[in-house]
C-alpha cells in the first residue's frame, strides 16, 4: 500500500506504509449538535504481518475496519446487544458466512463498549493467531482512547468471554 | 450547502482502500448500509448492482444515491466497488442529491 495524502473539506487522514503505531486522531465537530466524530486511524506492524485499523466513533455506534497486510474492506459484521436477555447477536452483513473471522471481535467489542459496533476485517480464514493479535492491539487502542467502560450493569458474566 | 436546508451534515468522511467506503451521518449512526458494484463483460455496456445489506429496504432513493454514485466510479475509470452508508433524518430527493455532490467533489477515486 502507497502512503497517500487525503484533503477533505472536514478531516484529513494519513496512511503510511511500514510504520510502527502512528496513530492520529481526528475529532471533528458536528454543526449545530453536540454530537462529534472521532477518527482514528493507526497502523501497527508486528515482524510478519501489519495490520491498519480504523476506528470511527459515532455518537451510538462505533465503527473498526482492520486491513491485514491490504487495504480491503473484507468482511463486514454488524453487532448489537439484544434484549431482553442483554445478551450479544451478530451477524455477518457483507460476505463472512463461510467464514466468521472478525464475528468474535464485534461481540466481544459490544460486551466491551455496550454500543452498536460494525466491524470490516479482512483477516485471511483459519488464523487464530491473528485474529487474536489484531484484537488485542484494537482493544488496548479503544483503552486508551477511553471507549471501553467498566462492563455495564446487567450483562451476565458467563458470557463475558468466549 | 442548500441554505434552506435546516439540519447539516456533521461530516462528511471517506478512506482510502481498495473498496470504496463512504459514510454519511447525521443521526449519530451509520444507518443503512449499501453495497453497490459494477459487473463487467466484454461486450456489453457495464451493469451495476446497487442492494440495501443492513438497515431500510423500502427506501428506493437510497437505492438511486448507490446507483449515482457507483456510476460516477465507474465513468472514473475505477472498478472498485463501493460501500456507502446512509444515516440520515429525512430521505428526500433533494438530500440526496447534496450528498452525491458532496461525495463526488471528495471524491478519491
Amino acid at each position: 500500500m502507497t502512503s497517500k495524502e487525503l484533503d477533505t473539506r472536514f478531516s484529513e487522514l494519513l496512511l503510511t506504509e511500514g510504520s510502527d503505531s502512528v496513530g492520529k486522531t481526528n475529532k471533528l465537530e458536528g454543526q449545530g449538535s453536540n454530537d462529534d466524530v472521532q477518527i482514528t486511524c493507526f497502523t501497527e506492524d508486528l515482524h510478519d504481518v501489519t495490520f491498519h485499523f480504523q476506528i470511527i466513533k459515532l455518537t451510538k455506534q462505533i465503527y473498526v475496519w482492520i486491513g491485514c497486510n491490504t487495504a480491503k474492506f473484507g468482511h463486514l459484521y454488524a453487532a448489537a446487544i439484544t434484549r431482553p436477555n442483554k445478551t450479544v447477536a451478530v451477524t455477518p452483513v457483507l460476505g463472512g458466512t463461510s467464514d466468521n473471522t472478525g464475528s468474535g471481535i464485534a461481540r466481544r467489542l459490544v460486551l466491551k463498549t455496550g454500543l452498536n459496533i460494525i466491524v470490516a476485517c479482512n483477516i485471511p480464514k483459519d488464523s487464530p493467531t491473528l485474529e487474536v493479535t489484531a484484537e488485542r492491539k484494537l482493544f488496548e487502542k479503544l483503552k486508551s482512547l477511553g471507549y471501553i467502560k467498566p462492563r455495564p450493569e446487567g450483562l451476565p458474566v458467563s458470557s463475558a468471554h468466549n | 450547502m442548500d441554505s434552506s436546508q435546516p439540519t447539516r451534515f456533521p461530516v462528511t468522511h471517506k478512506s482510502v482502500s481498495l473498496d470504496i467506503k463512504v459514510i454519511v451521518t447525521q443521526i449519530g449512526c451509520m444507518g443503512t448500509i449499501l453495497h453497490a458494484r459494477k459487473e463487467e463483460s466484454v461486450s456489453t455496456e457495464p451493469t451495476f448492482s446497487v442492494s440495501v445489506i443492513f438497515g431500510k429496504r423500502d427506501e428506493p432513493w437510497l437505492l438511486a444515491c448507490g446507483r449515482q454514485l457507483i456510476e460516477h466510479i465507474s465513468c472514473s475509470g475505477s472498478s472498485r466497488p463501493l460501500v456507502l452508508s446512509l444515516g440520515l433524518k429525512d430521505h428526500s430527493p433533494e438530500t440526496l442529491k447534496e450528498i452525491i455532490v458532496a461525495v463526488i467533489e471528495n471524491c478519491l477515486w
